[in-house]
């Protein structure tokens, strides 16, 4: 069976590639969203903890909402639902954000109250304090939300086929119409991969960051 | 210029409309004083630190630094402009010893080599040496080394007040001793303007030109040390009587 | 280490993003029927074009089918006008086969400029069935002839056609059918088993269901034309048209060419005896001489 598997995957290799490109960009594509909005609105968080409750709320309800039923409810929204291309960006994105604004939060709000104190008292602007302190101190933190909703990202993917934006998720749905098991695994398993790969990648950039704060105060 | 550096005018702070931290506090810092605000955890002695470099505003009355209210300067010169340590002494994790040191002075866009010197300079203030001490980070450093890189970040822009909230107060005794004794040899040298809080009758004898005893969020009184000692004032009297009986200890 | 495996990830994901004017991709939906017309599409411009070809087959249904065709990730599919009409364009519309090929024809220009082709020959919409023998001996050749029968008989449909709005109850209202209980509903792949074995005397099957081409079946003409048509046409986007010019002409030559009777027998082959699209495709092909169509 393994051989058989193999075979099948050499053979359709450019399907393959194809459906894993697909299934990169839409990754890359809601990921992006994800931080230039997610990060941002951590840091506001921040500065406005009123909302907090209200923000972080929502993104709790995002996360809940089961992703084939978040994809059928925001297919019939107007200019939404017209491409499942955007559609599917759309809800991975929404996925991808509790994870990344609640690590921006708490990653932030976590900085050593006394680092904090001195920054402040040494006459740090509010600009420069986020940028010279809270942001790189908690740069690990958010790395690791986004660590947890690239890997969100790539499952939450395969199930973008079942609307038609493509990816992985067509060998998977594909291999179950046909009974066919290869085809199940050549979806199934690439998209595994790609989940371990981007967890190793983003764990390696933690690590990377961590180098140069071991140990606080 | 102003003859007192910093002024307290009728200052009060209420927090949450009903707690009063502060009340009705009057008094005078002159240009190259220590004074020292003696008090018990809780008596509001921090946040007078805060009110001095705007950090609080005043809920009444005024704070006035070099003459103008703090409600009037821009709050970032005037940080900028002050030099302070803290217990937790607050060292940036991430930089070396040199980036935390020479911080203020390259955000208020120094020359390079007025940085550096400015750099040796406190270094050698404090005793360490720059380049054993330079590269390392804080978390390299032992607790005494740490405090006293604190107190080079504050000296680094060689500002004219210095506030410190308890800066000795994490160190084992036999380093707070050296410290208390650096610095006060130090002070005679830099004739800056300090206002130095503490819990610790003995380092307020020992380092304050003037005691300004804080109690329940008033001020109790102002002393020079021998003033102190010899006061009628009940809390200066415990205060008094719990360093004799120290020193009693000491001597027999 | 980071920076090799962001180089290995970057790299996979630019081998997918190959230009896909280099080949015609075509698509199908995920049943039999489809997945013949797909090869046939596929075999024949292949052969008869000498074109390259991608397979995308088993797309699960309409909505993705129109999708990719829009997202370019496939360039040609088999539509049924019907479909096209109500699921895609979401129209109220009704007509006969002409009307309805023309709106969709000129909806699908104007708001994607998407190419529908002319029809294949054959109609694959709800086809009302009875076993032959008794449809001859009562004489009934449309679904009138029979309504006056209805009283005798019983009906067997799917949960889809009990629920769809031109299903059963439209259908009943429309031809006055009154039947003496009410239908039974089944699993859409034993209706034509229990018409065999007369537990049911009429199923609501589609009009190129295989089984009706093995078992003695007859389609009930739709004479008040009740059911809309679904005349599977090929869609086609503009640029492959531009880039591949001999595939117009191709699919011109197979407007017509497959009736319903084929189509029956094709979807037998692979359902009933289990031979693979590829080669039913093959065969029929060559036994159409690859409509005989220009290179």
């Amino acid at each position: 069976m393994g051989m058989n598997f193999i075979r099948f995957l050499s053979n359709h290799r450019q399907e393959v590639l194809t459906l894993t490109g697909e299934h990169l960009w839409l990754v890359a594509a809601s990921m992006f969203l994800a931080v230039v909005i997610g990060v941002p609105l951590g840091i506001l968080l921040t500065r406005r903890p009123k909302w907090t409750p209200a923000v972080l709320g929502f993104n709790n309800v995002m996360q809940t909402v089961p992703s084939l039923a978040l994809f059928g409810l925001l297919m019939p929204v107007p200019w939404l639902g017209m491409r499942a291309g955007r559609l599917a960006i759309v809800a991975l994105t929404l996925y991808a954000l509790l994870p990344v604004v609640r690590n921006t939060y708490t990653g932030i709000t976590g900085v050593d109250p006394g680092v904090r104190y001195a920054a402040n008292a040494m006459g740090l602007t509010s600009a420069q304090l986020l940028w010279r302190v809270e942001l790189p101190l908690s740069g690990p933190v958010i790395i690791a939300g986004i660590r947890v909703a690239t890997v969100i990202a790539v499952g939450v993917a395969t199930i973008a086929a079942a609307v038609g934006a493509g990816g992985l998720g067509e060998f998977i749905f594909r291999g179950l119409s046909m009974v066919d098991n290869n085809v199940i695994l050549a979806g199934a398993i690439p998209a595994a991969l790609l989940a371990l790969l981007a967890d190793a990648a983003l764990g390696g950039l933690q690590r990377v960051l961590l180098r140069h704060r071991h140990g606080r105060q | 210029m102003h003859e007192a550096t910093i002024e307290f005018q009728d200052v009060s702070y209420v927090v949450d409309h009903h707690r009063t931290l502060l009340s009705s506090l009057s008094l005078a810092v002159h240009k190259g004083e220590i004074v020292m605000f003696l008090g018990r955890s809780g008596s509001g002695k921090t946040t007078l630190l805060k009110l001095i470099n705007g950090l609080l505003q005043p809920s009444r009355g005024e704070v006035r630094v070099q003459g103008k209210p703090t409600s009037e300067w821009n709050l970032i010169q005037l940080r900028r402009h002050i030099g302070y340590a803290i217990q937790e002494v607050g060292l940036f994790p991430h930089y070396t010893v040199r980036q935390n040191v020479t911080l203020v002075p390259n955000l208020q866009g120094w020359e390079k080599e007025r940085v550096e010197a400015r750099l040796r300079e406190s270094m050698r203030l404090v005793g360490l040496s720059l380049e054993e001490f330079g590269s390392r980070y804080p978390h390299q450093l032992s607790g005494g080394q740490q405090q006293r890189v604190g107190l080079a970040r504050a000296l680094a822009a060689d500002p004219p007040i210095l506030l410190m909230d308890e800066p000795f107060g994490a160190s084992d005794p036999l380093t707070r001793g050296e410290l208390q004794e650096e610095f006060r040899l130090l002070q005679k040298s830099l004739g800056k303007t300090v206002v130095f809080v503490t819990h610790d009758v003995s380092e307020a004898l020992l380092l304050g030109d003037r005691i300004a005893l804080i109690d329940g969020g008033r001020l109790q009184g102002v002393f020079t040390p021998h003033e102190f000692l010899n006061s009628d004032i009940p809390v200066a009297k415990s205060y008094a009587e719990s360093f004799r009986a120290m020193q009693k200890i000491f001597e027999s | 280490m980071t920076r090799r495996a962001l180089l290995a990830a970057l790299s996979l994901f630019f081998a997918g993003c190959r230009p896909r004017s280099r080949q015609v991709t075509i698509g199908s939906k995920n049943f039999t029927e489809q997945l013949i017309l797909g090869e046939l599409l596929a075999q024949y411009l292949e052969k008869a074009a000498s074109l390259p070809v991608e397979r995308r087959f088993y797309l699960a249904g309409t909505y993705i089918c129109h999708q990719a065709l829009l997202a370019r990730r496939i360039d040609l599919y088999v539509e049924y006008t019907g479909t096209a009409l109500t699921a895609i364009l979401k129209s109220a519309q009704r007509g006969d086969s002409q009307a309805v090929y023309q709106a969709v024809k000129s909806e699908y220009q104007r708001r994607w400029r998407l190419e529908v082709m002319p029809p294949l020959g054959f109609n694959n919409s709800f086809a009302i069935v009875m076993r032959g023998p008794e449809a001859r001996q009562m004489n009934v050749k449309t679904l009138s002839d029979v309504a006056p029968h209805a009283p005798q008989l019983r009906m067997g449909i799917g949960y889809e056609f009990l629920e769809r709005e031109d299903g059963y109850p439209g259908l009943v209202a429309a031809y006055g059918l009154r039947f003496a209980e009410a239908p039974r509903v089944m699993d859409l792949g034993l209706l034509y088993r229990a018409l065999e074995n007369r537990q049911v005397d009429v199923v609501a099957g589609s009009n190129t269901d295989g089984l009706i081409a093995a078992l003695d079946l007859v389609v009930l003409q739709d004479d008040r034309r009740y059911f809309p048509p679904y005349d599977a046409v090929p869609i086609v986007r503009p640029e492959t048209l531009q880039l591949f010019p001999p595939i117009k002409r191709c699919l011109q030559g197979m407007a017509g060419q497959i009736t319903a009777e084929e189509m029956r027998r094709l979807n037998y082959a692979v359902d009933g005896r289990k031979v693979d699209p590829v080669t039913v495709a093959r065969e029929f092909l060559e036994k159409k001489q690859y409509f005989q169509s220009p290179a």
